[in-house]
C-alpha cells in the first residue's frame, strides 16, 4: 500500500533565547544562553536561583479569538507557537478543511501555575476565590484545546502528557494521524511554563545546576529548568508540493519504549533508550551510517549525559564517534514538555540548513562522555538524517527521525 | 492492509465491582454508587455526592509488592492492570520475553498529589518537599509506576483529553497495533476522586444539585437532570494484534473495528457546533469500521446528567447515525457510576463486553421522565435483552472533545 509521506513545513517557537524561527535559529547557532536569575517566583528559600525563562512575551500579538485572561501561560506559549508555525508555513487558515485540521501537543505539567494559585488560596484560607475558571484553565488538555479554539481547528485534538519526552510523542502521533489519512494538516509540539512545582522537585532531587548548564562537561552540575513552546506544521508531502511549500525536513519514523525500571532514573545500561533508537531506525528504514546528527536529550545531569552516551555507543558502535551529538539545552535549559518539540524544530532546521547547533559551556570533556558533542561553536555539516532523542520520568524514551527532503529524493522515493 | 485488533482481557476497579462480571451485575441490578462523599469534606460545596470506591485497597490485587511509591491513582491503575494481565493470560514470564505496552487515558492523573507536594513546599519550605512525591507530580506518573510494577516495556503513553481520555487512549493504542508497531497494549483510563478536582467541577457548576423531585443522583436523559456526579476508578483492556493473539491461543472477547474523534471549537457553548462535532466523531468511527447506522445494535452513551451535554449527545448521535436511532437500544452507565472521567469510556467498553456475552443491556437508573424529542424510543430504566454483534461507544467532554469507538463480536 502506498504510504503517505509526512513533512515539516512550518516552525513556531517561544523560547528563552527568542521567539520565532529566525531569532531562535540565529541565537542557537551563535551559542546564546537563555539562562538567568529566576523572576517567576521568589527563590530565596532554595539553594539554587537560576532558570531559563521567557521574557518580554506578549500574547496579545497572537490572539484573534480568545481572551488572554482566560489562558494559562503554557496555553499562551502554545497558541503563539502555533500561530508562528502556521505563518512560517504560509498556511491560510481559510484555505483549510477545518474538520481535517488537528492538534497534537505534549506537556510535563500542563498549567501548573493554576494549581499553585489554588494552593496559595487554600493555604491562605481564601479558596472561595477559586472560581468557575479553574476547571477551564488547569487540566493539561486545555493547552491543545486552546490552540484549536483560537484557530477553529475541529479535527483530532489530543494532549500527550508524557513529561520531558512529550514533544516527541506528540509529533510521533501527528505523524501517525497523517499517515493514516485522518487529517490534512497537524500542528504538533509541546508547551510548558516555568513552575514552582517543577523547580522545587528538581531542586529536591539535587538536579539543578547553580550557574550554567554544561552537558557532557566533566564538571557539569545539573540541569536548568526552563519554559517555552515548540510547534511544527506537519502535512503530507503531496499537499506541501501542491501548494509549493518550503519543506524543512521529512518525518520518517519514530521509536517509543519504556525502561520499566525507575520513575526518575534511567536504566543503568540505557537499554530502553537503545530500543527506542533502534525501533526508530528500523521503522524509518534508516541505516545506522545514514545518521548525520543526533540531538541529545542532554540535560546536563551527571547520570543522563553518561547513560545517553553509553546508549548511543551501544547502538552505533564505532560509528558513534563520527556522528555529531549536541544538546541545545546548554542554551535553552530544560523546557520540559516543550523540549523535544523545540529540539525537533532545531533538527528540522539543521537538516534544512546543513548547520548543527553547538553544545555550549563544554570546556573540559568528561572521559566517560567521549563523543563529538559539537563543543561551543556551530558547525557546517551535511545533515541527511537527524535523530531527536528525548527521555522522561516514568522511564519513557522517544526517538524521532527527520530526513532531508529535496527534489531528487522526492522523485526516487515514491514508495 | 491494517492489522485487526482484538480485546483479549479486561480489568476494572470501580465503585460497583472489581471485575467485569461484578460490574455488569451491579449495573443490571440497578445498584447506585453515587452517595454522599466520604473521602473528604464537601462542606461549603454545592454538591455533596460522588461515586467513590469504598475501602479500596490495592494490596488485594497486588499482594506484597512495594506500593509505597504509588499514589491512589497509580494504585487504581496498577490494580486494574494486574486484573487485565491475568484475564488475558499475559504472565510475568511472557512479559519478560515480549514487550507489552501501556496507554493510559487520564484527565488529572493526580492533581491531589501535585497540590499536596506544592502545599508542603510552600507551608514548610521547599527543602521539605518529598522527591518521591515529585516523581508522581508528572501526568504520566500512573503509567510509569504501573509499567515498573508489571514490567511493561513496550510503548508507554498517556493521553489527556478530559472525559474522553480513556476512549481516546484505546483509539490511540488501536492505531499503534493496526500499523504493526506493537502486538499487545494495555489501554484504558483512570481518574481518582479527590478534593482538588471535585472542587474545580463544583465551582464550574457542572455537578448535580440535590433536588427533591429528582432525588440525590444524576439521571442521564431525564428532564429533571441538573448535572453529573463525579466518580472514580480504573479500567483497562488488553488489546492485541488479532493474528498474534490467535497464535498464542488467546480468547478474543471482541474486535475493535473503528474509532473516530472530533473537537467542538465552541467548547459546548454553541448547540450546533457541539452537535456537529459529536456527529462527525460518530460518522468517522462508523466509516473507519466499514459499517453503517443500520448495523449498530446498541449505544453506550457518554450522557452523565449534564443539562446541555446529554442533549447535545443525543442530537449528535442521531445526526451521526443519519436519524436511525428510534429503534436503537441505549444505555448510560454513568447514571450508576457517576462520571469517572478518564476511566469512563473504558468502563463503557467493559460493560458492553459483558452485554455481548450475556445479552443484557443495563437500563438507565432512575430514568422516568425522558427528555423531549430525543429520537431514542428504546430508552428506559429497565434492562433490555439484545443480541449484540456491533456496538457504538460514545464519549463526549464537557468542553469540546468527542470520541467514538465501534466494538464488534469476533466472527
Amino acid at each position: 500500500m502506498k504510504q503517505r509521506r509526512v513533512v515539516v513545513t512550518g516552525i513556531g517557537v517561544v523560547t528563552p533565547i527568542g521567539t520565532g524561527r529566525e531569532r531562535f535559529w540565529t541565537n542557537l547557532l551563535e551559542g546564546r544562553s537563555g539562562i538567568g536569575p529566576v523572576r517567576s517566583f521568589d527563590t530565596s528559600a532554595y539553594s539554587v536561583h537560576r532558570g531559563a525563562e521567557v521574557h518580554g512575551f506578549e500574547v496579545e500579538n497572537y490572539l484573534s479569538n480568545l481572551d488572554a485572561a482566560h489562558l494559562g501561560r503554557a496555553s499562551q506559549f502554545a497558541i503563539a507557537a502555533a500561530r508562528l508555525a502556521l505563518a512560517d508555513a504560509n498556511v491560510e487558515i481559510a484555505s483549510l478543511d477545518l474538520e481535517r485540521a488537528g492538534v497534537s501537543m505534549g506537556t510535563t505539567s500542563g498549567e501548573p501555575r493554576e494549581v499553585e494559585r489554588f494552593d496559595d488560596l487554600f493555604i491562605g484560607k481564601m479558596l472561595e476565590r477559586v472560581g468557575p475558571e479553574f476547571l477551564g484553565l488547569y487540566p493539561s488538555h486545555v493547552i491543545a484545546a486552546h490552540i484549536a479554539r483560537e484557530l477553529r481547528f475541529a479535527g483530532i485534538n489530543i494532549m500527550i502528557p508524557t513529561a520531558c519526552a512529550a514533544g516527541n510523542y506528540a509529533i510521533a502521533h501527528a505523524f501517525d494521524v497523517l499517515r493514516a489519512g485522518r487529517a490534512d494538516l497537524m500542528l504538533a509540539g509541546g508547551s510548558d511554563s516555568f513552575s514552582r512545582i517543577t523547580y522545587t522537585g528538581f531542586a529536591q532531587l539535587g538536579a539543578i545546576a547553580p550557574e550554567v548548564c554544561q552537558p557532557f562537561d566533566r564538571y557539569r552540575k545539573g540541569m536548568i529548568p526552563g519554559e517555552g513552546a515548540g510547534v511544527i506544521v506537519l502535512e503530507p508531502l503531496s499537499s506541501a508540493k501542491h501548494r509549493g511549500a518550503r519543506i524543512y525536513a521529512e518525518i520518517c519514523g519514530y521509536g517509543l519504549s519504556c525502561d520499566a525500571h525507575h520513575m526518575t532514573a534511567a536504566h543503568p545500561n540505557g537499554e530502553g533508550a537503545v530500543r527506542a533508537m533502534k525501533q526508530a531506525l528500523e521503522q524509518s528504514e534508516t541505516n545506522l551510517e545514514e545518521v548525520s546528527y543526533i540531538s541529545a536529550h542532554g540535560t546536563g545531569t551527571a547520570t543522563n549525559d553518561r547513560l545517553e552516551t553509553i546508549a548511543v555507543k551501544q547502538l552505533f558502535g564505532d560509528a558513534a564517534y563520527r556522528i555529531p551529538v549536541s544538546s541545545i539545552k546548554s542554551m535553552l535549559g530544560h523546557t520540559m514538555g516543550a523540549a523535544s518539540a523545540i529540539e525537533a524544530a532545531a533538527c528540522a532546521l539543521a537538516v534544512y540548513h546543513d548547520r548543527i547547533p553547538p553544545t555550549i559551556n563544554l570546556r573540559e570533556p568528561d572521559p566517560e562522555c567521549d563523543l563529538d558533542y559539537v563543543p561551543n561553536c556551530a558547525r557546517e555539516h551535511v545533515v541527511q538524517v537527524a535523530m531527536n532523542n528525548a527521555y522522561a520520568f516514568g522511564g519513557n524514551n522517544a526517538s524521532l527521525i527527520l530526513r532531508k527532503c529535496h527534489q531528487e529524493t522526492q522523485k526516487t522515493q515514491t514508495s | 492492509m491494517r492489522n485487526r485488533v482484538v480485546i483479549t482481557g479486561a480489568g476494572v476497579i470501580s465503585s460497583l465491582g472489581d471485575s467485569p462480571s461484578s460490574l455488569q451485575l451491579s449495573l443490571c441490578s440497578g445498584r447506585r454508587a453515587v452517595k454522599p462523599v466520604e473521602l473528604f469534606s464537601t462542606a461549603g460545596l454545592g454538591c455533596p455526592l460522588g461515586g467513590e470506591i469504598p475501602s479500596f485497597d490495592a494490596k488485594k490485587y497486588l499482594g506484597r509488592r512495594n506500593l509505597r511509591p504509588l499514589d491512589r491513582t497509580s494504585r487504581l491503575v496498577a490494580s486494574a492492570a494486574q486484573i487485565a494481565l491475568d484475564d488475558s493470560g499475559w504472565s510475568e514470564s511472557m512479559r519478560k520475553q515480549q514487550e507489552v505496552g501501556l496507554v493510559l487515558g487520564t484527565m488529572f492523573c493526580s492533581v491531589h498529589t501535585i497540590s499536596e507536594f506544592d502545599r508542603r513546599a510552600v507551608e514548610v519550605g521547599p527543602g521539605y518537599a518529598s522527591p518521591m512525591d515529585f516523581s508522581n507530580t508528572v501526568i504520566n506518573a500512573a503509567a510509569g509506576q504501573t509499567a515498573i510494577l508489571h514490567n511493561l516495556r513496550g510503548i508507554n503513553s498517556t493521553i489527556s483529553t478530559g472525559i474522553t481520555s480513556g476512549l481516546q487512549a484505546i483509539a490511540y493504542a488501536t492505531e499503534i497495533i493496526r500499523s504493526g508497531r506493537a502486538r499487545a497494549i494495555l489501554a484504558g483510563g483512570a481518574d481518582e476522586m479527590c478534593f482538588e478536582s471535585f472542587y474545580g467541577f463544583d465551582r464550574a457548576g457542572l455537578l448535580c444539585r440535590s433536588d427533591e423531585s429528582a432525588g440525590d443522583f444524576p439521571i442521564p436523559f431525564d428532564k429533571r437532570r441538573n448535572g453529573f456526579a463525579l466518580g472514580e476508578g480504573a479500567a483497562l483492556l488488553m488489546i492485541e494484534d488479532a493474528h498474534f493473539a490467535r497464535e498464542r491461543g488467546a480468547r478474543a472477547l471482541a474486535e475493535i473495528t473503528g474509532h473516530g474523534c472530533a473537537y467542538d471549537c465552541s467548547h459546548a457553548e454553541d448547540d450546533e457546533s457541539a452537535v456537529n462535532a459529536i456527529a462527525l466523531s460518530v460518522r468517522r468511527a462508523l466509516n473507519d469500521a466499514f459499517t453503517g447506522p443500520h448495523e449498530i445494535d446498541c449505544l453506550s452513551a457518554s450522557a452523565n446528567g449534564s443539562y446541555t451535554g446529554d442533549r447535545h449527545e443525543a442530537k449528535g448521535i442521531c445526526a451521526g447515525l443519519n436519524g436511525q436511532t428510534r429503534k436503537l437500544p441505549v444505555t448510560a452507565i454513568k447514571s450508576m457510576l457517576g462520571e469517572t472521567l478518564g476511566a469512563s469510556g473504558p468502563m463503557q467498553a467493559i460493560a458492553l463486553l459483558e452485554t455481548m456475552r450475556d445479552g443484557v443491556l443495563p437500563g438507565i437508573n432512575g430514568l422516568e421522565q425522558v427528555e423531549d424529542d430525543l429520537a431514542f424510543d428504546l430508552i428506559s430504566a429497565d434492562n433490555s435483552e439484545i443480541d449484540l454483534d456491533e456496538a457504538l461507544i460514545n464519549s463526549v467532554g464537557f468542553d469540546g472533545h468527542c470520541c467514538s469507538l465501534v466494538l464488534a463480536r469476533v466472527q
